[in-house]
């Protein structure tokens, strides 16, 4: 329990210094309107969290397939909640970032349809988990979609942006394989990718520890 | 082998003879079809589109058509079962896999049966030319295809569940976008003789449905048996 204390309380520093330093320490980037490219500090770790948790809820998903462990839905349900919750943060970064360099929230630029499909089919998972009673059923179902939906994630993130035109700034790893990218910021981005994710990685235990009281008091009621 | 073509050529009769028993899934995808296509026709028609813009948009409201004609029907295969409560026979009769098979040579055959009224018609009423028409009957075709195999699937997860109607179009359209994205550039391409472009989309096509293909081997009978 020790060690757990000393990770959040190193957590929260962790978060603090990056939001100092995305603020503070990381120089302006040349091309941009104003400071606006500050706000990659916490768009790229909010969709790099909503990607991790959608393969963290596919693979949780292979598992209960598998072995049949109630507690690896859990696992799936709780990821899955959470990817919805940061699909949600990256539009929202996203859409303000376009506002300000490209003049418009929304365009439907490769980038943003491949956001608007992950939030989609995060929708769609819990609309199939509402709509069945019995928990086996529900998830094997639910873990048949999802298994389903994280292989054509890729030909929306990789394929759709080669065919269709975009406007989104290179990602962090380019077609080249090389990182433009200043040193300081590259620093401030790697933090921030580590405390996100550290961020995931706690919230996820918090939100499977309420799933399973949530499913064990459903099957109490019923 | 021939066991297995015996028995889902038996799957696929059976489905094909209680259709024309009902006709229902025909009638909903026709006349879903034929409906969208008179409203498309009567407010754009074809001269209200500037010359330019003519291939894409054609392309776009052509395949828009056909998707949601096939949201329509092509869950009745499954869901027929659940509500005749026929499944748990089928389970016991058939193999998962052969009854996978036959459902799907069913969905195929009402799409294509579909595309070919649909397509002809919507060619004349909306003055559609098509530099290409084989390579644009290759994008239908392998458009076709991934259509079916990824609804197939969807329609037997949700004969499990409640609420199937909207379930059924609420999870299949996040899993279609990126075909749907495919098959309008790859229509466009077509119907101006672009054949590099036509080949690129071909290929992004092809793939989604041999990975829909192989997943649907693996976890049909997972989702048939549970």
């Amino acid at each position: 329990m020790r060690l757990n204390d000393a990770l959040k309380w190193g957590l929260l520093v962790w978060m603090a210094v990056v939001i100092w330093a995305a603020f503070q320490w990381a120089p302006s980037a040349v091309g941009f309107q104003g400071e606006s490219a500050r706000i990659v500090f916490f768009h790229v770790p909010t969709a790099w969290v909503a990607t991790l948790a959608f393969l963290v809820s596919c693979v949780a998903s292979i598992l209960y397939l598998w072995r049949r462990d109630p507690m690896n839905d859990v696992r799936a349900a709780s990821s899955a909640a959470l990817g919805l919750l940061f699909a949600l943060l990256a539009t929202v970064t996203g859409s303000i970032f376009a506002r300000i360099m490209w003049g418009s929230y929304w365009n439907w630029d490769p980038r943003e349809t491949s956001i608007t499909f992950l939030l989609l089919i995060y929708a769609a998972y819990f609309a199939l988990r509402a709509a069945v009673a019995d928990p086996e059923r529900r998830a094997t179902l639910a873990a048949v979609y999802a298994i389903l939906a994280f292989v054509t994630v890729p030909f929306l993130v990789f394929v759709v942006p080669r065919i269709w035109w975009s406007l989104h700034p290179d990602t962090i790893i380019n077609k080249q394989g090389t990182i433009k990218m200043d040193s300081r910021m590259f620093q401030v981005l790697m933090g921030s990718l580590i405390g996100f994710t550290g961020l995931f990685v706690w919230l996820y235990t918090i939100e499977c520890r309420i799933e399973r009281i949530r499913q064990r008091r459903q099957q109490e009621l019923l | 082998m021939s066991n297995w073509l015996a028995e889902l050529t038996a799957v696929f009769v059976k489905d094909l003879r209680a259709e024309f028993r009902t006709k229902v899934s025909l009638n909903a995808v026709g006349l879903f079809a034929l409906t969208t296509l008179a409203a498309v026709s009567y407010t754009i028609g074809p001269y209200r589109i500037a010359e330019a813009d003519r291939p894409f948009l054609l392309g776009a409201l052509l395949w828009i058509v056909i998707f949601f004609a096939s949201m329509a029907g092509l869950d009745r295969s499954f869901v027929k079962e659940e509500e005749t409560h026929t499944a748990a026979l089928l389970r016991l009769a058939a193999h998962p896999l052969v009854v996978w098979a036959g459902k799907l040579l069913f969905n195929l055959v009402l799409l294509i049966v579909l595309m070919a009224i649909l397509v002809p018609l919507y060619c004349v009423l909306m003055g559609y030319r098509v530099e290409s028409p084989w390579w644009f009957l290759a994008v239908l075709a392998t458009g076709g295809y991934t259509l079916a195999v990824t609804t197939t699937m969807v329609a037997a997860i949700i004969a499990r569940a409640m609420s199937r109607g909207a379930l059924f179009s609420v999870l299949s359209l996040p899993l279609l976008l990126p075909l749907l994205i495919f098959v309008i550039q790859g229509t466009t391409a077509a119907s101006q003789g672009e054949v590099d472009g036509v080949l690129s989309t071909l290929r992004a096509v092809i793939s989604l449905g041999g990975i829909m293909t192989v997943l649907s081997v693996f976890l049909f009978p997972v989702v048939w048996n549970d």
